[in-house]
């Protein structure tokens, strides 16, 4: 076992006064959750899931947890964005949130709610970069990261950077998700606006992207042929390329935007033991580990595990948007952009 | 039931049963009035403070202090709504417009005609309805896109210079028109079945030609059955959110329901931006509801009489095959093309067609899809909510119209017209919205309605009531008052009445009822997103879903098993209920 995540658990374990003797338990089982915490949520026995993230990504993530903890069944619901937070301050108002675990990919709608949320903490808390977070009991359980991926059936001679995208030769060539989507495109317009210069949006303007609602239709797309290439979610992308689509895809040098998501367990969660164990697996060496290669996902852990196929952290810089700007810039930017793009709303 | 408390009782009645009656129809209308009140009145005052306010009415809980319409304003100043308003009255229009010259043209061919194989063209007419408009949009997508549909690489194989773009206004109109058609099919061919033949012949005695009898008597006489669709399917058409969304996307094109949920799904959502647009779209439909009302009102239209009557058949000679070859390319371009389109979609791994010869690649196609779907748990338990849902909707739902429907039409107690006005008003919002709506006002409800099948039903329920009530009302304005009389005579009584009378004669217009209902329960997409929680999750939700997630081959796949399952409970449906339906109208004859 890491020697961090020990130290993580020791710290922990003293902070909360429990004295756990970590000698007595069986190791493997020590990384996701003390004795107790784990026969408390085997007594529980289910846990309800709100998730943003896709339904059936998802599904898989709940089966690699049942593969390690059989007895709890996840229930999940699934709903984008901005009509899964409607969902949750409505059903919170009323007094009958549902939910044991809430997940959102957009952390600025996330963190008014954060008194919602009861303290939570992984076992492996300090093993987190602290600027993934907007709040102490909201954690990035899952890391998401942008990547330039082409369709190699119609793309012969294919971009390697950023600023290639914007090219005259892939004149109606390219895609794009909207900047108002959520909080993972904000993230990367963000990104191409501080990082690869003012002006990069107009650029790129001229070559006529398809503007996509979502990053999954434009993967859609991009195996079918309707777009040639875009920049687009790894994770959208690398379960068709894993399957055998004619894709590739690559992570540009002039930086790798991420949106690390924001979960928590909301204060009048019904299983709250089963919630935590289900959140420490997810955010567990393994849990990330199983993400980053079978789901395509990023890590926020300061040291990852491993990295996606492809992704060399050498050359490639990760970039996380500083939060103020998140918040702040959002409204007046994703203005610009509209017009930029000629989007219309 | 006792409505019946109209002027006729009360000359054949002595004065104090009048009374009773009177204090009865007062109760029944009040208990109509109360259930409306509950279904429909609530959650739209809930959705008009949301679009008068820029709160959330549960979170904040129901102040009028924020009351300003400066949403409503902003929404009527901002260009990009004119211009969904307009793509949508031209998107509607003109599918109307095909919906009413196809459904008119089939429902006479298969009442009417010796065209061979009737039955076969008349199930042709009706499989639209199957297929929910999210799965239609998906599968035009695989055929009619400008770079990669089916249609091009086709035309493109056998060295045409033809191109097709359905991402397109027009594409729009076609797939509208083609997919809506059914709802003025059922309407009129009902109307035409119903029909005395005797005023045809007494036309072609005076010397008319068969097609100016078709059109100076027959269409005329079944006028309200014809407006009555064109005004569900223009509605119906307005409210749809699946063609749009697949078709519209690529460039940009938006119309009313697309752009409310836009603005729902955006980052932060602007739900109250979307209930100030979804009050545009109220104010379209109540006007055509106005204008429908305005077109029928001060005319007969009652054709069936106490009279036996036989329907008869037109001889078209030759010509029975060229009717016969219309059927056959209808079914083709809606049933045929789409669905090998679907096939494709769900057998092959991507769907990334180089060219014709790729097409027929069998190394390209594997079950791997429908692995994939039924692995996933939820699928199953879908399948089974979504039937539940189904049954329950068109139980309660049909049983509720009919009551709705024979009071507004079949008596003459005050209270009636508001009773036909405010059942009509669910028609003109958008699933999406009243969804919201729905979620506002009945999440406090004590006793937990919410997370069951239940409030999914009553969502239902409420949102179809108008398309169930007009489905039914057409039966009801075709039955003569004097059959009724002629029981009221012998001494039945009120129930009597209804269930020796009126039951049997408009009993197919009633299963018909209920069957439409069922199906779009199954299909209902925007009024779900917001009421199913983790255990109550249908279909629709879940095809969603899938297409949202970008799997368009498990998007078609489970498309597929939706369709077929839709087929085989509603075939069924219809066998039972044909045995039944001959049997009443043998008796009533």
């Amino acid at each position: 076992m890491n020697n961090k995540i020990v130290a993580g658990m020791v710290t922990m374990a003293g902070v909360a006064g429990l004295g756990i003797a970590l000698s007595g338990a069986p190791a493997l089982a020590q990384e996701f959750g003390s004795p107790e915490l784990i026969a408390a949520a085997k007594a529980e026995g289910k846990l309800v899931y709100y998730t943003a993230n896709f339904a059936e990504v998802e599904q898989q993530v709940i089966k690699a947890f049942n593969k390690r903890f059989p007895e709890i069944q996840v229930e999940m619901v699934r709903a984008p964005g901005g009509q899964l937070i409607t969902r949750v301050k409505t059903e919170a108002a009323a007094g009958k949130l549902i939910a044991d675990v809430v997940d959102h990919s957009d952390r600025s709608l996330m963190q008014p709610l954060a008194d919602m949320f009861q303290d939570y903490a992984p076992p492996n808390a300090a093993d987190y970069n602290p600027d993934a977070q907007i709040s102490p009991n909201l954690w990035p359980r899952a890391t998401l990261v942008w990547s330039i991926a082409y369709n190699t059936e119609l793309v012969k001679d294919p971009p390697k950077t950023w600023m290639d995208l914007t090219k005259p030769e892939y004149d109606k060539m390219t895609g794009q998700v909207f900047a108002q989507s959520g909080g993972t495109t904000w993230t990367r317009i963000m990104f191409e606006r501080q990082v690869l210069g003012e002006d990069y949006w107009a650029k790129q303007a001229t070559t006529h992207p398809i503007l996509y609602p979502s990053g999954a239709p434009m993967a859609d797309s991009l195996v079918r042929g309707e777009v040639a290439m875009g920049p687009l979610l790894y994770n959208a992308i690398y379960p068709k390329q894993k399957d055998g689509a004619p894709i590739k895809i690559f992570f540009p040098p002039e930086g790798a935007p991420v949106n690390p998501y924001a979960t928590g367990i909301p204060k009048t969660a019904a299983h709250p033991n089963a919630a935590k164990l289900f959140l420490n697996w997810c955010l567990s060496k393994e849990g990330q580990t199983f993400m980053i290669k079978e789901l395509g996902n990023l890590t926020s852990l300061k040291e990852p595990p491993i990295y996606p196929e492809g992704f060399d952290p050498k050359i490639v810089k990760v970039w996380l948007p500083k939060f103020d700007d998140y918040v702040k810039l959002h409204a007046a930017w994703v203005a610009d952009w509209d017009k930029t793009f000629g989007y219309r709303q | 039931m006792n409505g019946q408390a109209g002027r006729r009782t009360e000359v054949t009645r002595s004065g104090g049963e009048g009374m009773r009656r009177r204090v009865l129809a007062g109760l029944w209308v009040a208990l109509l009035l109360a259930i409306l009140g509950f279904l429909v009145i609530y959650p739209l005052l809930t959705l008009l403070l949301g679009a008068l306010t820029d709160t959330n009415p549960v979170v904040d809980g129901f102040s009028l202090r924020h009351l300003s319409i400066v949403n409503f304003l902003a929404v009527l100043a901002n260009p990009n709504v004119a211009e969904a308003l307009f793509n949508t009255l031209i998107a509607c229009g003109g599918g109307t417009l095909i919906a009413v010259v196809i459904g008119l043209a089939f429902s006479w061919i298969v009442v009417r005609t010796n065209t061979p194989f009737k039955g076969f063209i008349a199930a042709a007419s009706i499989l639209p309805l199957f297929a929910p408009p999210l799965v239609a949009g998906v599968a035009w997508t695989i055929l009619g896109s400008p770079k990669t549909g089916l249609i091009n690489t086709l035309f493109k194989w056998a060295g045409l210079d033809w191109r097709v773009d359905f991402y397109s206004l027009w594409g729009l109109v076609f797939v509208f028109g083609i997919y809506y058609a059914p709802y003025v099919y059922m309407f009129t061919s009902s109307a035409l079945r119903n029909m005395d033949p005797s005023l045809e012949e007494a036309a072609e005695i005076s010397g008319a030609s068969a097609f100016a009898t078709l059109f100076s008597v027959t269409f005329p006489l079944i006028m309200p059955a014809i407006v009555s669709g064109m005004l569900l399917s223009f509605i119906v058409m307005l409210g749809i959110y699946g063609i749009p969304a697949v078709l519209g996307a690529p460039t940009n094109i938006s119309v009313l329901t697309t752009y409310i949920f836009k603005l729902t799904n955006w980052s932060p959502p602007l739900y109250n931006t979307a209930a100030a647009v979804a009050i545009i779209l109220m104010v379209v439909t109540g006007a055509l509801v106005f204008l429908q009302q305005k077109v029928l009102s001060g005319r007969s239209y009652t054709t069936v009489a106490g009279k036996a009557y036989r329907p008869r058949n037109l001889d078209l000679g030759r010509w029975r095959w060229f009717t016969f070859g219309l059927g056959v390319v209808y079914l083709l371009v809606v049933v045929i093309l789409p669905s090998l389109a679907l096939i494709v979609a769900a057998f092959r791994k991507f769907m990334f067609i180089r060219d014709a010869a790729s097409l027929f690649d069998m190394r390209q196609y594997s079950l791997m899809h429908f692995y994939s779907i039924f692995d996933n748990p939820l699928t199953m338990r879908s399948i089974y909510n979504a039937v539940e849902v189904g049954i329950i909707t068109a139980v309660v739902g049909g049983t509720l119209a009919f009551a709705i429907g024979y009071t507004i039409h079949r008596t003459n107690v005050a209270g009636r017209r508001s009773i036909d006005l405010v059942s009509t008003l669910p028609v003109a919002i958008p699933g999406l919205v009243i969804g919201v709506a729905y979620l506002w006002a009945w999440i406090g409800i004590p006793g937990g309605l919410y997370g069951t099948i239940w409030i999914l039903a009553l969502a239902f329920i409420a949102r179809f009531m108008p398309d169930t009530v007009k489905a039914l009302s057409t039966s009801f304005l075709q039955i003569h008052r004097e059959l009724e009389e002629a029981a009221w005579v012998c001494g039945k009584g009120m129930l009597g009445t209804i269930r020796t009378i009126v039951l049997p004669l408009a009993r197919p217009g009633v299963i018909a009822s209920m069957t439409l209902l069922f199906v779009l329960a199954i299909r209902e997409l925007g009024s779900s997103l917001f009421l199913y929680t983790s255990n109550t999750m249908v279909m629709s939700v879940l095809l969603l879903d899938y297409y949202e997630g970008g799997n368009l081959g498990k998007t078609a796949a489970f498309s597929l098993v939706q369709t077929v399952l839709l087929g085989v409970l509603i075939g069924g449906a219809n066998w039972l209920s044909r045995g039944a339906a001959q049997g009443s109208v043998a008796r009533a004859g």
